[in-house]
């Protein structure tokens, strides 16, 4: 007999077989990976140390995150602005911003990055100057579409047609009544915005900002077609000449998997920071007996500490 | 004689597109009156108290709010509506309270009830806090203040609504169904501020399906359906002794 009541046994699900499987299965596969990785020789591990911390390399990664720096901060404002002309109630203004984001939506980035280096073959001159006065400068469009420059063109413009849905996404998620609210006060539209609005926007914003900074840095590894000297293309340009293309393929792929790895730490510091401010939103509030019996729950200001 | 604390409306209409919603609502609020505005849903009587503070835009007729014609003035053979600046200023006098109680979830309690003040008064800091722990030691809820809206019960949160509206020390409170978002055991604690205010002078004018308080504290009662007031009258009076069909129809089913 057990000494034990039987309100006070202890409740046991037995392992089974599966739980044991999947673990296996999982070892084999890692192990299978590790095992090749270590004795095929193909993979020229040697060849991958030597290069990894190369001049070539180095200066290419730096490329790859000033392309992304660049992209991403004026593709922001310019999405900014599409957004701010998509909400309008002025239908033609709307409508424009939708064209733009239909259409840069719609088509490949890589296609776009083509056809911006190539756009001298559409516009060869452009003249900046006062419209209807003969006051102007002509530019040679060829000149000034470097690779560098067609790089930054079309990841920015590409990159504002998705920062502009996400920053309406943002504005969409803030309720009627808070501007309803806002306004009954009497603010200007400008308070408004300032400090009811926006502050509530960034919840929606800020995490999807952040996973478009991961996608934007793989994205620059499209320019490598415009021989604009990035991390991949300069890769490139050591494999052709000295033919170890795995190898240096294997560096290019470390590097931008560290910087996606380094970036994916404020970015679920981030996404956590914002789903904890929703929890506490959603825990069971004050219940009886007055004033401030509200049960303690970590403010989302607090939290930050 | 001073009209602050008055409201003026007469053949007011409006049109949610083919879809009229208010049709020739006379409406008359006297200083520190309160009245109801009662009636089925889809009767238009949220729209009416919504058009007092400019959340909608009427389409004719005459609306006067403290005195002066709200959101629009008169010139030559029309109504020109006002520049935003100037129909905020007519807005910052009166106080509205949501059914769904709207509370800026970005700020703390204290901070609801300072926003106007500060924001838009431009009001110093430290009086406007000084001031929104008084306002919330009246609605009850002292030592909340460093709450946020996520934190509080739904009657605590409407309590620190109608606080924040009186933070803009306003001369009308409007308030649309303030109570239909609580929990039953939760009407009472705003209620009993209401009863408060309405009993410290404030005019009021309300939406509200509460019966019982209707008849306790209102002066008029005005009741509505599809679009055009009923009846309207003394609120004890209309509420035992309904002239119109209408509206005996509907006590009948709600009392």
């Amino acid at each position: 007999m057990s000494p034990l009541l039987a309100e006070e046994k202890k409740r046991i699900t037995p392992k089974r077989p599966r739980d044991y499987v999947a673990w296996a299965v999982a070892i084999v596969i890692v192990a299978a990976l590790v095992w090749t990785a270590v004795t095929n020789e193909n993979y020229r591990w040697p060849v991958v140390f030597s290069y990894f911390t190369t001049r070539t390399i180095l200066n290419g990664l730096l490329v790859t995150l000033l392309l992304t720096v660049a992209s991403m901060g004026l593709g922001t404002l310019l999405g900014l602005v599409l957004a701010v002309m998509r909400m309008s109630h002025q239908r033609p203004i709307s409508g424009l911003a939708q064209l733009y984001i239909t259409f840069f939506r719609g088509t490949p980035v890589l296609v776009q990055l083509v056809f911006w280096f190539n756009i001298a073959a559409l516009y060869p001159h452009l003249s900046i100057g006062i419209p209807f006065t003969d006051v102007s400068t002509p530019v040679d469009v060829n000149a000034i579409m470097t690779p560098m420059t067609a790089a930054i063109v079309g990841l920015t413009l590409n990159q504002a047609a998705y920062m502009s849905e996400i920053i309406r996404g943002g504005f969409a998620s803030v309720s009627r009544g808070q501007h309803e609210a806002a306004e009954s006060l009497g603010m200007s539209a400008f308070t408004k915005l300032r400090h009811v609005i926006i502050p509530q926007t960034m919840p929606a914003i800020i995490p999807a900002t952040g996973n478009q900074v991961i996608g934007m840095l793989k994205e620059t590894s499209l320019v490598s077609v415009l021989g604009v000297a990035d991390l991949l293309q300069s890769a490139q340009a050591i494999y052709a000449r000295n033919f170890q293309t795995i190898p240096l393929l294997i560096v290019a792929s470390l590097w931008y998997l560290i910087m996606t790895l380094v970036l994916s730490v404020p970015q679920s510091m981030i996404e956590r920071r914002f789903s904890r401010s929703t929890r506490a939103r959603l825990t069971p509030a004050a219940t009886a007996g007055e004033p401030g019996a509200g049960q303690s729950v970590a403010t989302t200001r607090e939290s930050l500490l | 004689m001073n009209p602050d604390g008055t409201i003026v409306a007469r053949k007011l209409c409006k049109s949610f597109g083919r879809h009229q919603v208010l049709r020739d609502i006379d409406l008359t609020v006297a200083a520190g009156e309160i009245s109801c505005i009662i009636g089925p849903s889809g009767s238009g009587k949220s729209t009416l108290l919504r058009c007092v503070n400019g959340l909608e835009t009427v389409d004719r007729g005459v609306l006067q709010v403290n005195g002066e014609d709200f959101g629009y003035v008169e010139k030559d053979d029309a109504y020109h509506a006002v520049r935003p600046q100037r129909l905020a200023e007519q807005r910052a006098r009166i106080g509205m309270v949501f059914q769904q109680f709207n509370l800026f979830p970005n700020m703390t309690a204290e901070s609801n009830v300072m926003a106007g003040p500060v924001l838009v008064q431009k009001k110093n800091r430290a009086t406007c806090r000084e001031q929104a722990q008084q306002l919330l030691a009246r609605v009850g809820l002292k030592g909340c203040g460093h709450k946020y809206p996520a934190q509080l019960s739904g009657g605590q949160q409407q309590r620190v609504a109608i606080a924040r509206a009186l933070a803009m020390e306003p001369t009308i409170m409007l308030f649309d169904e303030p109570t239909s978002a609580l929990d039953p055991e939760r009407v009472g604690e705003v209620l009993a501020v209401m009863r408060d205010l309405a009993g410290n002078g404030m005019t009021m004018l309300l939406v509200t399906h509460e019966m019982g308080f209707a008849r306790e504290v209102a002066d008029e009662i005005l009741f509505m359906d599809d679009g055009i007031a009923v009846e309207r009258g003394d609120a004890r009076e209309l509420l035992a002794n309904p002239r119109e069909k209408r509206t005996q129809a509907f006590l009948e089913r709600v009392l």
